[in-house]
């Protein structure tokens, strides 16, 4: 509970511009206390909050949800405070792809490589984010699954795009990934661990600037893609990625099929296990788009365009 | 002419008919069933959340089922395929039980074709040339409206979902 008001009230507070050489440690220390003390007098809280500050900030040190995370605070190159730049978020983006990329490789098929991105670029034209650079890719994997980095890198593998029979499918996965991007999920995740880890480390800074940096940030490797995120980004993914198709002009069901598709796979199939350790299970995201949808796309006609759908092998 | 989405009426390699697609699904939600696929269809009945049915036809965002002796459409959203029942969890070895028929893509698996696994994950070095393939396909707003517009795709004005209410604590940072 501390964590979270600590991230969200930081996170909340625009300060960009930390010059080489700042103390992170006190730095935090200061604004994280200023932030708390701040939070507690909006809340209707039964006292007003003596400044406590310094225990508060410990026991909030003590209990990191994210213990996974190996973030060394001192090698951020990147703003603790306030968002991300275009340009930070391009330089985490093509590193999580590298590394993506290093694991598993792109399909030696230019043409659906292609299709691909005519089909996303569209897709991702619906999101309004027009200030990256779309890139997709199918992975040379039977794995089913499909990732999105920050900064408009979108993959989608070979495995789940053998389950596709339309644009419609394609697109309604895609819109998913896009999602992601477009609300900044992982940006948001590594914002929370990033200060986290700060936090635990509360030590000097000496700020670098250079890609070892965004390694730090990510983890190893693309780790963060096997990490995933929290249930809500992906419930929150399937509302508006299936909207984003729709806008396209495609059927809205393309989504809700790939993922009954995936309800009936047995649950022990090994090209599921990564999906299903980073995302709820196809059964649960089904239900929770069900509330959300209803009745609400039902004057909503788009095209499945099954001819025009680039089949593989 | 619908492509059928419901991957047991693959697994079963559907010939033409239709009939032949039956497929074991569990209702999410209470719901009616419509004698046509639309909310202004007339009601054919009602189905609990956790009942059985057996799907017989997708359209749209509408799935032919029967419960017991009634047949009638459901919102596609409010079923789920597959046998596992409600929820996503535990429910492995009913999945498995009931999928046990002949799947063809199991035997990919099986065959222990490479995957990803979050080991592969974490010791992936950054890989330059294949960045540099993937940028090169990457194509410009204007070629994939071009491609888009040559299907007859246009931009629509859809309305963003709502939120659910939130389930108690909702705060994307308290979970994992």
């Amino acid at each position: 509970m501390n964590i979270k008001r600590i991230v969200i009230a930081v996170s909340l507070f625009a300060f960009s511009g930390m010059a080489a050489g700042l103390d992170f440690g006190k730095l935090l220390e200061e604004r994280i206390n200023q932030e708390l003390n701040k939070d507690k007098k909006t809340q209707p809280a039964p006292a007003p909050a003596p400044a406590q500050a310094p225990a508060t900030s410990q026991s909030a040190a003590a209990t990191p949800p994210q213990e996974k995370q190996k973030i060394d605070a001192r090698q951020l190159g990147f703003a603790l405070f306030g968002d991300y730049s275009l340009e930070e978020e391009n330089r985490i983006g093509k590193q999580i792809a590298g590394d993506l990329l290093g694991a598993v490789q792109l399909v030696r098929d230019d043409k659906l490589q292609n299709y691909v991105n005519l089909v996303g670029n569209w897709v991702a034209q619906q999101s309004g984010r027009k200030d990256v650079t779309w890139r997709f890719g199918v992975l040379d994997t039977e794995d089913i699954n499909a990732f999105a980095a920050p900064g408009g890198f979108i993959f989608v593998t070979k495995g789940l795009y053998r389950r596709l029979n339309n644009e419609a499918d394609l697109a309604g996965v895609l819109g998913h990934e896009i999602a992601h991007v477009s609300q900044k999920h992982h940006l948001k995740l590594l914002k929370q661990s990033s200060l986290i880890g700060a936090l635990g480390q509360a030590a000097s800074s000496k700020v670098k600037d250079s890609d070892q940096a965004v390694q730090n940030l990510i983890g190893n490797g693309a780790e963060i893609m096997a990490r995933g995120l929290d249930k809500n980004a992906e419930f929150e993914a399937d509302r508006i990625g299936i909207v984003y198709a729709a806008r396209a002009g495609y059927d809205p069901w393309g989504l809700p099929g790939v993922l009954q598709d995936l309800a009936a796979l047995p649950a022990k199939d090994s090209r599921t296990s990564l999906l299903y350790k980073t995302h709820p299970h196809p059964a649960d995201r089904l239900a929770a788009l069900g509330e959300a949808v209803d009745g609400r796309l039902d004057a909503v006609h788009g095209k499945e365009l099954a001819n025009r759908f680039y089949r593989i092998r | 002419m619908k492509p059928a989405l419901i991957p047991a009426a693959l697994l079963l390699l559907c010939t033409a008919s239709a009939s032949a697609w039956a497929a074991p699904g569990t209702v999410l939600r209470n719901e009616k069933l419509y004698s046509q696929p639309s909310a202004s269809a007339k009601v054919a009945g009602s189905v609990a959340k956790g009942a059985s049915v057996n799907i017989l036809a997708k359209q749209g965002g509408w799935l032919r089922v029967t419960s017991g002796k009634t047949t009638g459409w459901i919102r596609l959203l409010s079923v789920r395929a597959g046998a596992g029942g409600l929820g996503g969890a535990g429910v492995g070895d009913v999945v498995g039980a009931a999928t046990t028929r002949s799947d063809p893509s199991r035997v990919v698996a099986v065959a222990g074709l490479r995957g990803l696994n979050e080991e592969d994950l974490k010791k992936a070095k950054f890989n330059p040339e294949e960045l540099a393939r993937l940028e090169s396909m990457s194509v410009s707003a204007a070629q994939a409206r071009s491609f888009a517009g040559q299907s007859g795709l246009a931009a629509v004005s859809v309305q963003a979902l709502p939120e659910p209410k939130p389930a108690q604590s909702s705060s994307p940072w308290e979970q994992n």
